[in-house]
């Protein structure tokens, strides 16, 4: 159970025009949506990444994907862009859904197991994928609290396959997370999401990053690299984490963005670029290679 | 089959509103049952059903769909020591802490910034953590009268730890499961498009946690688009969502929601939230407050003069999607 070599290296991609300047979270965008499977059921952490990728996905490779977001809309059809900070409960994100309902609603529909799929974004995450979104530094007196898990703890907890969206930056990947806000595969053994009550088959699937996609080992559910950015090196992405991941027989490169795929991002979904100025990298093409400049 | 004990495994220790189902089925009973004229202002409803102390939910948030002006109304009050229900909430938390007005909350989403921060560090605001799902799940143990309801996510997580939840061993199949206290407010403030006098009431669009919090919470302030007469309300009745014997106040609202968005009535005020999220991170809230709360006297005198007729028409005029926000 986890991403395929043929999910990140055959697609209708291959055959498309390459973008030759981009940053590097619309390249996350990018290969997130191309992970995206049609005809599966997504719950998405409201705007941002996980919604763009699913968004993305619809358009161009999955188009019978369907998504959910926690304030209850079912497989919207949403008019984009959206206005700023409006991506539930509003008109515009819920237009044509199949069904309106709650957060109750949505929650139960997860419970037991119609979605199959969560996309998150995440402010810390560690090698067995528990993700931090409450408090940096040392709960709850030194540091800062930042917003709380929101939706993220449902998805992370109840869904099949949780796919988590990151910046790759080594204050993102830290050998412990400070505060577990969404569980991961917790301590790493065997059955420890069951001994606290989470359903079987569920958990982190891949960890998808503006350089690179990670899996997590079958047998010791710690995360392992799978695939880098051609504008990368090995050493670039291990030397950006705190923790090392562990390592494939095969190390993968990923496809770079195509002009469709940014036209759309970028006319649709980060109209005003607010997704794309939090980039930490700017990537061009030159002659035959990629050049990346820190922005 | 072997008789089976509840055994409780763990615990978290964070303090929680105490459960007491009998106490709030004798709330309820003192309500009445009359089909009176419940329509007061902002003020009359936020002075008479708000209390000190009272733990306060709200349905949506302070930029969607949310009771906005009757936030903005506790604020004006200069209510105090409340305990918020801070589930799906961008800002509404900050500016109640800015304000004064709360000095705890349960966290599902809320943001902060410099100002809450402080107000955490300097012990003057604590927080439980839960998530959005599972507030909205206690609220429905809270509606259903019970005294918990299991929940198949928080455990593992540093949230259960710092909650009242508890994972047992399940009497019915002997796994492990995590349960969580009913939630029972003091009050609900629940921004409504369309309402009787008496308090039936249409929502119409996705929601967090309407009808839920109106049958959970002792006192149950409504803010309306629009007020209907009861004849409409008979005409179509699978449309009301909460029904008039759980509501104490109903305020005739427009704009209710500014500067979020009420579907199908009009748009979010798009500058207004970036001057609000601005704000908190930048320990502006003060000055925020100041304009936009405490230099008026009511919403009807802060609409008038700093929002004005003319946005506030455009904000209508942004509304462009209808369907499914009208009968």
């Amino acid at each position: 159970m986890m991403p395929t070599t043929r999910m990140m290296r055959s697609g209708p991609w291959k055959e498309a025009p390459v973008a030759t300047s981009f940053a590097d979270r619309e390249f996350q965008v990018c290969v997130t949506a191309r992970l995206v499977e049609d005809d599966r059921t997504y719950w998405v952490a409201a705007g941002g990444g996980p919604m763009y990728t699913v968004l993305l996905a619809k358009r161009l490779y999955a188009p019978n994907a369907v998504y959910v977001t926690e304030d209850g809309i079912v497989a919207a059809e949403p008019i984009l862009p959206l206005d700023p900070v409006m991506t539930v409960v509003a008109a515009k994100p819920s237009y044509r859904a199949l069904q309106w309902t709650t957060m109750n609603g949505i929650g139960d529909h997860c419970a037991v197991g119609y979605l199959d799929y969560g996309i998150l974004n995440t402010l810390q995450i560690d090698p067995y994928g528990n993700i931090n979104s409450t408090w940096v530094g040392t709960y709850p007196t030194v540091g800062r609290r930042v917003n709380g898990p929101g939706g993220a703890d449902s998805i992370a907890a109840m869904c099949p396959r949780t796919i988590l969206m990151t910046d790759h930056q080594r204050r993102k990947f830290v050998p412990r997370v400070d505060f577990i806000s969404s569980p991961g595969y917790l301590d790493g053994s065997a059955g420890a999401r069951q001994r606290v009550g989470l359903p079987r088959d569920t958990g982190p699937w891949a960890v998808v990053t503006s350089w690179a996609v990670f899996d997590f080992d079958e047998a010791t559910r710690h995360m392992r690299l799978r695939a880098i950015a051609p504008f990368v090196s090995l050493e670039q992405v291990l030397d950006e984490m705190s923790f090392r991941p562990l390592l494939p027989e095969h190390l993968e490169i990923l496809d770079p963005p195509t002009e469709e795929e940014l036209a759309i991002f970028r006319s649709t979904m980060d109209s005003a670029g607010q997704f794309s100025d939090a980039s930490s990298h700017w990537v061009v093409q030159e002659d035959d290679r990629w050049v990346m400049v820190a922005k | 089959m072997d008789k089976r004990t509840l055994e409780v495994i763990a615990e978290g220790d964070g303090a929680y509103l105490p459960v007491d189902p009998d106490d709030f089925r004798d709330a309820v009973g003192r309500k009445t049952r009359k089909l009176v004229s419940k329509v007061m202002t902002a003020e009359e409803a936020i002075a008479r059903f708000v209390a000190d102390g009272d733990y306060v939910v709200w349905d949506c948030n302070y930029l969607q769909r949310g009771p906005s002006a009757l936030i903005r109304e506790i604020m004006r009050q200069r209510k105090t020591k409340l305990w918020a229900g801070g589930k799906f909430t961008w800002v509404a938390v900050a500016l109640l802490v800015e304000a004064g007005c709360c000095d705890r909350a349960d966290m599902g989403f809320f943001m902060g910034g410099p100002g809450m921060n402080r107000a955490i560090l300097e012990g003057r605001f604590t927080v439980y953590e839960y998530s959005n799902v599972v507030l909205t799940v206690r609220l429905r143990a809270g509606a259903m009268g019970v005294t918990f309801l299991p929940v198949r996510s928080l455990g593992g997580t540093d949230n259960f730890r710092y909650s009242g939840a508890k994972l047992i061993e399940d009497p019915y199949t002997g796994q492990p499961t995590v349960i969580v206290p009913a939630l029972n407010p003091d009050v609900a403030i629940i921004h409504v498009h369309q309402a009787d006098v008496h308090g039936n009431a249409r929502i119409f669009g996705a929601g967090i946690t309407d009808v839920e919090s109106a049958l959970a919470s002792k006192k149950v302030i409504l803010s309306a688009e629009e007020i209907i007469e009861t004849e409409d309300i008979r005409h179509n009745p699978g449309l009301t969502k909460i029904p008039y014997y759980a509501v104490d106040a109903v305020v005739h609202q427009p704009f209710g929601s500014y500067p979020g968005e009420c579907p199908g009535c009009y748009a979010s005020d798009t500058e207004h939230v970036a001057e609000v999220f601005t704000a908190m991170h930048s320990d502006g809230l003060g000055e925020y407050l100041q304009k936009w709360v405490y230099d008026f006297s009511s919403e009807e005198e802060m609409l008038g003069k700093r929002v004005g007729l003319a946005r506030l028409r455009d904000l209508q005029r942004r509304a462009t999607v209808r369907e499914g926000f009208r009968p």
